[in-house]
């Protein structure tokens, strides 16, 4: 591999360590005063880097983070008042009661907003309203707690600055070490955080943003990821108020203004959404731009740049200078997406096919099935699903047909549990699952491969399967031979490492069952699954779907009946939400009935 | 007398909601139609509020100078949605940082030309009496107001071609399109009524909230909470959630103290998203 394209791979750890230090060495001989303005900038970017792990990686914009962040600042400014003077070092007692208060207050939070599974939207106005209800409280907030006094409008003073030394006679720090310090703690913040978001939790999360629905449909419980990152994000912005109270041996209600939360939206994005370090940069150029214009903080005409240049950046530049960076470097190094054109012809192995399952089922031992005891679902005056009782289990595979609006696929949601059915029992073997949360079934051994395909498009083909995989066997080794068993089937060895995302329609449909596979699940519910293949790849997917049905309980819904005769399972007709017809598809053929309201009478079928 | 007083206390806090009504509904009517949280919203209603304060100044009657600061903001709504709305559609993060962003050059603009401290125009005189208690007329003349914009909208929403184009638009854009529907100049217009009503309700509040450069701030933040809060059925939602609201916030502040009454309205905001996620409105099943 070129020298380049290896320091491509690590730019995140190369350019940052860089910066270290530079920023250290500079810390030797700048002027105190630019030090002590620059150590802010510092710390803004580390409140940039608590909304970007939120933001960039988990999807959602939040504009508590100066929440958090005052409240670390507090917190940790009265933690440090009262016990330092015992130790003489202040880091020890602001750091982590800031983390700790910032964590705690981002999980209550964030607990409401993932276990209410609120929208977007919701969210970031959730958010925006604590941030606002702590400003409004702030202001008339009195509490004396030992040696603090927060005075409401007056904020809280005597916050000791940074201490390093222990003991009685350890002194404060000069501007230049605080600086040197703030990018010390910020540089072990970074690295810690970027180890995790590229590590496993980071490659959920990022799934989660993605596609949280087909996250869940592979077994992980996304609201606890979602919390964890959010609360994770708590930390970092504690610690940043924590610092900055140090920093500033002062605090008052303007930490939750308004303005505070609408500028580190601008951090992340003019450094680049998603990057991590980006934050930093966006908060060095802000910075650095108001003290050159010589507000020194942000105030004056910098209000009107800054407007107009969010503007901008929004429209022009939605990557942020490391995104343009990312796009220009990107032309002198190998393009992975290049193999998406060769692929190889999708070729079931029965016998690997066979070897999975066989393995799967001798580890489970019994054979599930799934049954459905008078289902009833309404919508308003719509009945999709009324009173349906069915029994799955493995031996051959069952096909669900009907004409358009007969209930076929609110059956399997209502199977699946997108939707919660009204009265009925949903049961998987002879667990109740009627009321169980998505995951948990997939857990419990369901698979399902909805309509549309899904799959994650950013992520690489490889690491699509080896997500779906990891969630089962819960094994780096296990979830790499499945994977690339799977991957052989699939005939995409030669994409491993292309984006999903540039497959073509076909191809992403063979991603997701092959997903799907990965799972090994015991009851697979595929709907409409052969939508959008060529005619080898629908004889494929037969004798796939054959395969399964020896070992598993396979439930189709299709509306290609040539699809449907080949294979050869049994056929429930649903028509109006009930049952209309049932038995194998020779038997309905002759039956007028069924002709009438689906079939058709015409001699192709 | 104590019935008095219950009186006039909940006829005050209803004007309250209507004013936070009438600064809302233009707000409404651009997130519903188009899917855009306008974070500048207050910040039209701030240009309204000057624009009519400048007419009255070079002698235009009051009654006049509410019209043309509607034109003024339905014009600055048509050009700002044209250069900067329009290529962020579906966008509604970007499109609000990219308002946000609107929102404080306009603040700026403000300060520069008519400095932090502009005089207010004084209230219509006019005061009734309840018992012992003597009410203002003019904020009373509000809930009249807020009742005719909302019929206003309405009517123009259901009995206009527009107001069918728009709401084909946003239920399912591709199709208005195909069916002929230029959904972009739909659009434009949308916006450019939903600033020239923020325009309007700046211009109608004047007596009442002076025009200030941040006056818009106040404003939107409480507007587009609730926004947020009514959901997808954007008239009704908005209604009933700025009456809520609004009012209880204004019963909670009469009561004790006014910061007691926007903990209030935040509290219950966080309370109503945390019980309705998709909004109080998100499983109706009428629409407008």
């Amino acid at each position: 591999m070129a020298v380049i394209e290896t320091l491509y791979k690590s730019s995140g750890l190369v350019f940052p360590l860089v910066g270290v230090v530079v920023a250290l060495l500079l810390s030797v001989f700048i002027d105190p005063y630019l030090a002590f303005v620059a150590t802010s900038w510092v710390i803004f970017g580390l409140l940039g880097l608590s909304l970007d792990i939120v933001w960039g990686r988990a999807g959602l914009l939040s504009l508590g983070q100066t929440a958090f962040y005052g409240l670390g600042g507090y917190f940790g400014s009265v933690v440090a008042l009262n016990f330092a003077p015992m130790t003489g070092n202040t880091l020890i007692w602001a750091l982590p009661a800031g983390a700790l208060f910032g964590a705690l207050a981002a999980a209550l939070l964030g607990y409401v907003i993932f276990y209410a599974r609120m929208g977007a939207l919701q969210t970031t106005i959730l958010t925006y309203t604590l941030t606002l209800l702590l400003w409004t409280v702030s202001q008339s907030f009195k509490l004396t707690v030992g040696k603090a006094v927060i005075g409401g409008d007056n904020g809280m003073t005597n916050i000791p600055g940074f201490v390093l030394g222990f003991g009685a006679k350890a002194a404060a720090l000069g501007p230049n070490t605080v600086f040197a310090t703030v990018v010390m703690v910020s540089a072990v913040v970074y690295f810690f955080s970027r180890w995790l978001m590229r590590g496993f939790f980071g490659r959920i999360v990022d799934c989660i943003r993605i596609d949280a629905g087909k996250t869940e449909l592979l077994g992980y419980d996304i609201r606890k990821y979602q919390l964890l990152s959010f609360a994770y994000s708590g930390v970092v912005a504690g610690i940043a108020g924590a610092m900055f109270g140090l920093w500033a041996n002062y605090l008052n209600p303007s930490i939750f203004s308004v303005q505070e939360a609408l500028l580190v939206p601008m951090y992340v994005l003019i450094g680049g959404l998603g990057t991590l370090s980006g934050a930093f940069i966006g908060a060095l150029a802000i910075g650095g731009l108001s003290f050159w214009l010589g507000g020194g903080v942000v105030g004056g005409q910098t209000t009107l740049i800054l407007g107009g240049v969010l503007i901008i950046l929004v429209l022009f530049l939605q990557n942020g200078i490391l995104g343009a960076f990312d796009l220009l470097w990107r032309k002198f190094i190998p393009d992975a997406n290049a193999a998406a054109k060769n692929n190889g012809a999708v070729k079931i192995d029965t016998a690997v096919l066979e070897q999975i399952l066989k393995q799967v089922a001798h580890k489970s031992g019994v054979k599930i099935s799934l049954s459905t005891d008078q289902v009833f679902k309404q919508f308003g005056g719509v009945i999709p699903v009324n009173k349906v009782t069915r029994f799955f289990e493995p031996g051959i595979p069952y096909s669900l047909i009907g004409p358009n609006g007969a209930g076929k696929s609110s059956f399997l949601k209502i199977c699946m549990g997108l939707y919660l059915p009204e009265s009925g029992k949903v049961k998987l073997g002879d667990l109740d699952i009627t009321k169980m949360p998505i995951f948990d079934r997939v857990r419990h051994g369901m698979g399902v491969k909805n309509q549309k395909p899904q799959v994650f498009g950013e992520l690489s083909v490889f690491d699509n399967l080896w997500t779906a995989a990891y969630s089962r066997t819960k094994s780096d080794k296990q979830a790499l031979l499945i994977s690339n068993q799977i991957l052989d089937m699939l005939g995409l060895q030669k994409q491993a490492a292309v984006q999903a995302g540039i497959l073509s329609h076909g191809q992403q449909q063979w991603l997701d069952i092959g997903m799907v596979l990965c799972l090994a699940p015991d009851v697979i519910l595929l709907d409409e699954p052969a939508a959008g293949m060529t005619k080898q790849e629908t004889r494929e997917l037969s004798l796939l779907i054959r395969t399964l049905a020896k070992y598993t309980t396979v439930i189709v819904v299709e509306h290609d009946m040539e699809f449907v005769t080949t294979l050869a399972g049994h056929v429930t007709v649903l028509h109006q939400g009930e049952v209309f017809a049932e038995g194998n598809i020779e038997d309905l053929r002759q039956d007028d009935r069924v002709l009438d309201i689906y079939l058709g009478r015409r001699a192709h079928v | 007398m104590e019935f008095d007083y219950l009186m006039t206390v909940l006829l005050s806090s209803l004007s309250s909601a209507s004013i936070l009504l009438i600064a809302t509904i233009g707000l409404a009517v651009v997130f519903g139609l188009m899917g855009v949280i306008n974070l500048a919203h207050g910040e039209f209603l701030m240009v309204g509020a000057y624009t009519a304060l400048t007419a009255t100044q070079y002698g235009v009657p009051y009654i006049l100078a509410i019209p043309i600061a509607i034109v003024m903001t339905m014009l600055i709504g048509a050009i700002v949605e044209v250069l900067i709305i329009s290529r962020l559609y579906g966008r509604i993060f970007d499109s609000m940082l990219a308002t946000w962003g609107l929102s404080i050059v306009f603040y700026q603009l403000a300060v520069l030309i008519f400095g932090t401290v502009t005089p207010g125009i004084g209230m219509p005189d006019y005061n009734f009496k309840i018992g012992d208690y003597s009410l203002a007329g003019y904020p009373m003349l509000m809930i009249l107001i807020a009742i005719l914009m909302l019929a206003f909208v309405y009517l123009l929403m259901t009995k206009t071609v527009y107001g069918m184009k728009a709401r084909a638009s946003i239920q399912s854009p591709e199709m208005a399109r195909a069916v002929g529907i230029d959904s972009s100049r739909v659009n434009t217009l949308t916006f450019a009524i939903g600033c020239g009503l923020a325009g309007f309700a700046g211009a109608v509040l004047l007596p009442i909230v002076p025009a200030t450069p941040s006056m818009g701030f106040a404003f939107s933040i409480k507007a587009f909470l609730t926004v947020v809060v009514a959901g997808p059925v954007t008239l009704t939602g908005s209604f009933l959630a700025s009456m809520g609201l609004g009012g209880g916030a204004s019963l909670t502040a009469s009561f004790l103290t006014s910061a007691a009454g926007d903990v209030f309205f935040f509290l219950v905001t966080a309370i109503l998203l945390w019980r309705f996620p998709l909004g109080i409105s998100a499983k109706w099943r009428r629409k407008l």
